[in-house]
């Protein structure tokens, strides 16, 4: 917790709702050096998984990393909406490849430097450029395109 | 005379007979290899589900004919044919009842020919079906081949150079008329022809050719309806043969005790082989094809050799 | 043995080994695997979406339907996240219930796992004697909650039913049996040379790998990490229940096999202790309908391993966001890693040596619910 005090230009907000969990909002700028210096000092090696989620105007991507096994820490960044892209951790973590790959099949969001960013869960003959989770894609809708329409 | 003759091939102690016994084989080992696993086994068709075997054989006879458009036509359609006729052959030289129905000097010869020429019809049957699943298994069953054939024979071998015949019948008889059994002569051989015969019959822990859930069926996986309905009848048949040969090679044959017919006293020795083969099968894992063929060179083979020195120094027989 | 080119070796949708479809292309050079792409997704249900949709009590239910295996974690860890959301304190007697059912629920699945290890190895003995074990769980289980799969016991604030005293000598009872049984079968695991053969030094995951893949649960342990969410970051009342992490230094299929043997006798403590100091009390407290914006992480170790859910809400019934993450995924990368060297013939044992639960792991896409 003291460490992160240090990171204090980068970090919007901070909020600390129970023992052992974190949440962290990030600029997006110099997300990824950010990221880099914050798992070199506290040595973040497990990744629990990234949630990728639609709040209408922006994306945002929460990284959900666990300090000892122990500590959630949650850390936010959001994604422009019009230009969805942000660089990879693949480099720094490499457990992410298949988090990442699954953000970028349901919410387009582009992972730059990524070694494969193929599909990997949405079906065969999926419409390129239909995410899912975004809000904009109801059910039915969905439904309907998962049936061959549009 | 020929009418006798057609009745031996036909009814006793021949194809009746042999269907009869591997129906009622395939029945003991299911049942008493469920029973070791706390299982039930089969339990509905007939008292005890002694019956079970038939009828699935007369379901899968009942089945759609499918052949795969890319399988090798002729060659698919016969090898079933000759697998399920291969160990009856194979049966006729065994003394089932005392005297083999075709008795000649150096029928274990051609009994070790019969056994390479099963795995072979196996390699062919995976082969032919092209599907990918069937190659690997019929390459596996012809590795398997190489590295079991040779113990394998040798411990066939060993009980006739003490009993100076490569007569199944006289093998067995030299064994009556010693009142010893080879099984305590040459106990090294006696473990080695089971093993071998466990690879033969692809049982676990070598049934590699036909691991389910590396390879679906293995060279079988093609097979369907009455074809594979003569593969599983060919199986039942192959399992006879290996219990009654270890019966007869090791265990003394068709003895004649007290007023008990001389076939009771062999089936009942086949039986006690076969529940061993499936307590064996029951106790362990599945080996991997390059574990298999190196401990079958590295372990068995020596050990035969051993066996067979041992023989020739007069130890043993 | 390298013949310079690789043969495409395609692995599933179906197949023996994969109860579950799923799809793996293996690159194969002679019989030693180079590269694999895995293609998940077969099994989509658009549980993220769906849970959208819903109200929070429904969503109880779908949270329970993810999976149907570690049904009670995944809706432990949904009742957490969402208590948290509120936030809401359950009483401590649903604490203890909702810990005890968690624990039977690894006793299964763990008995299930090693029984599919021995058939995935051709020991189909032990496969057998560990699902008779295993059913009398399901019928211990069912006597609890009413059900044998989804046990529908937890809900928002509590739990629906509570342990009378018969039941827990009966647990008790049982427990003993199974104990004696499982350190048998352990015996019999740790002696059994055609095993140890098959998985001995097979699927091999250096701790540094397994570490830098975010592998968890058991796939962890047995690369000797001491990880154990129960342990690390306690919920329910494994605070305040003694027990060891255990953990194996072989890091193969082997060790794995072993963590999952011994683990099942660390949970049967568990549950003894447990029951033994059930506090008395209600077993719920009513929850809100609605919910204030807020957001809210709940980690659970279901007996695959870490499974975390996140939660939005946006101070309607329903939630904005639902993100589900089961342990399947989370080693799928470090599975990958190791099959990269194996034998064709090993492929199934490595796979199955993480306890895979694809059902688990897709979750989203498309809902089969009627337009």
């Amino acid at each position: 917790m003291k460490k992160l005090e240090e990171y204090k230009e980068d970090i919007v907000d901070i909020k600390k709702p129970k023992e052992r969990r974190i949440f962290i909002r990030v600029k997006s700028e110099n997300f990824k050096k950010f990221l880099s210096s914050l798992i070199e000092d506290l040595d973040l090696r497990h990744l629990s998984t990234i949630t990728g989620l639609d709040t209408g105007q922006e994306m945002e991507l929460l990284y959900h990393f666990s300090y000892k096994y122990s500590v959630e820490i949650t850390i936010g960044v959001k994604v422009p909406k019009s230009s969805p892209k942000v660089p990879t951790i693949t480099d720094l973590i490499p457990g992410a490849i298949f988090y990442e790959q699954e953000i970028h099949d349901l919410l387009g969001i582009e992972f730059e430097g990524h070694p494969n960013l193929g599909p990997l869960i949405v079906p065969e003959g999926w419409p390129e450029g239909v995410y899912p989770l975004r809000k904009e894609y109801t059910v039915q809708e969905l439904n309907r395109i998962a049936r061959g329409g549009k | 005379m020929v009418l006798y003759e057609i009745f031996g091939v036909f009814v006793y102690p021949g194809i009746a007979l042999l269907f009869g016994l591997a129906f009622l084989y395939e029945w003991i080992d299911r049942k008493f290899f469920a029973r070791v696993q706390n299982r039930m086994g089969p339990l509905y068709t007939g008292p005890s589900g002694i019956l079970q075997p038939v009828a699935d054989f007369l379901k899968l006879l009942s089945k759609e004919d499918i052949v795969p458009a890319s399988c090798e036509k002729p060659i698919f359609s016969v090898i079933p044919i000759v697998y399920a006729t291969l160990p009856l052959i194979a049966l006729f030289v065994i003394p089932i009842t005392g005297s083999a129905l075709i008795a000649f000097e150096g029928d274990v010869i051609f009994l070790m020919f019969i056994s390479a020429f099963i795995t072979l019809s196996v390699f062919l049957a995976g082969w032919s079906s092209a599907g990918s699943f069937s190659r690997i298994g019929s390459i596996r069953s012809a590795l398997q081949m190489l590295s079991y054939e040779i113990p394998f024979g040798l411990a066939l071998i060993g009980p006739a150079i003490s009993a100076h015949s490569l007569s199944l019948t006289k093998i067995a008889q030299w064994q009556v008329a010693n009142s010893s059994w080879f099984m305590w002569l040459q106990p090294i051989g006696f473990a080695v022809v089971l093993i071998s015969l466990l690879a033969e019959l692809e049982l676990v822990p070598f049934d590699i050719p036909e691991a389910e859930t590396e390879i679906v069926a293995g060279w079988l996986t093609e097979y369907g309806g009455r074809r594979l309905a003569l593969f599983r009848l060919g199986k039942d048949l192959e399992l006879v043969m290996a219990s009654t040969l270890v019966a007869s090679l090791y265990l003394g044959g068709a003895q004649p005790l007290f007023f008990i017919p001389p076939v009771v006293i062999l089936i009942v020795k086949s039986i006690v082989v076969l529940m061993l083969i499936s307590f064996v099968r029951a106790l362990f894992a599945r080996f991997r094809i390059d574990q298999m063929t190196s401990g079958m060179w590295t372990y068995l083979l020596p050990l035969m050799i051993v066996q067979i020195l041992l023989v020739q120094f007069g130890i043993g027989g | 043995m390298s013949y310079g080119t690789t043969i495409k070796v395609p692995f599933g949708p179906q197949h023996p080994a994969l109860k579950e479809p799923e799809y793996f292309l293996f690159e194969v050079d002679g019989d030693i695997v180079v590269k694999v792409t895995p293609r998940i997704g077969y099994v989509h249900r658009g549980v993220e979406k769906a849970f959208e949709q819903e109200t929070y009590l429904h969503n109880l239910y779908l949270a329970e339907r993810i999976c149907g295996i570690c049904s009670h974690a995944h809706s432990t860890c949904y009742t957490q996240t969402i208590e948290g959301l509120i936030p809401l304190e359950i009483p401590p007697r649903a604490v203890y219930i909702r810990l005890i059912m968690a624990e039977l629920e690894r006793l299964h699945s763990h008995s299930l796992w090693v029984g599919i290890a021995a058939h995935e190895a051709g020991f189909d003995t032990l496969f057998m004697y560990l699902w008779r074990d295993r059913e009398m769980i399901m019928d211990l289980m069912e006597e609890i909650s009413g059900n044998r799969v989804t046990h529908a016991i937890n809900t928002i604030g509590g739990v629906r039913r509570d342990i009378t005293s018969e039941q827990a000598t009966k647990i008790k009872k049982f427990l003993e049996k199974f104990e004696s049984n499982v350190k048998e079968y352990t015996k019999v695991l740790e002696s059994e040379q055609t095993f140890i053969k098959r998985t001995k030094d097979v699927g091999v995951l250096k701790p540094r790998d397994a570490i830098v893949l975010c592998a968890v649960g058991p796939t962890l342990r047995a690369s000797g990490i001491k990880s154990d969410v129960r342990a690390d970051d306690p919920y329910l009342a494994y605070g305040e229940i003694p027990f060891n992490v255990i953990t194996h230094d072989g890091c193969d299929v082997y060790a794995r096999t072993i963590v999952r043997c011994e683990e099942m006798i660390e949970s049967a403590n568990i549950i003894r202790y447990a029951l033994d100091h059930l506090p008395e009390g209600k077993i719920k407290v009513p929850p809100p309908r609605t919910i204030a914006p807020n957001e809210s992480v709940g980690r659970v170790e279901a007996p695959r391993g870490e499974l975390i859910h996140y939660a939005r809400s946006n101070g309607t019934n329903k939630p904005e966001r639902y993100k589900v993450r089961a342990p399947t995924l989370g080693n799928l990368a470090s599975v990958c890693q190791t099959l990269i060297g194996a034998h064709v013939a090993d492929i199934p044992l490595i796979l199955a040596g993480i306890d895979p639960c694809f059902s688990c792991m897709d979750r989203v896409i498309i809902t089969k619910k009627s337009v």
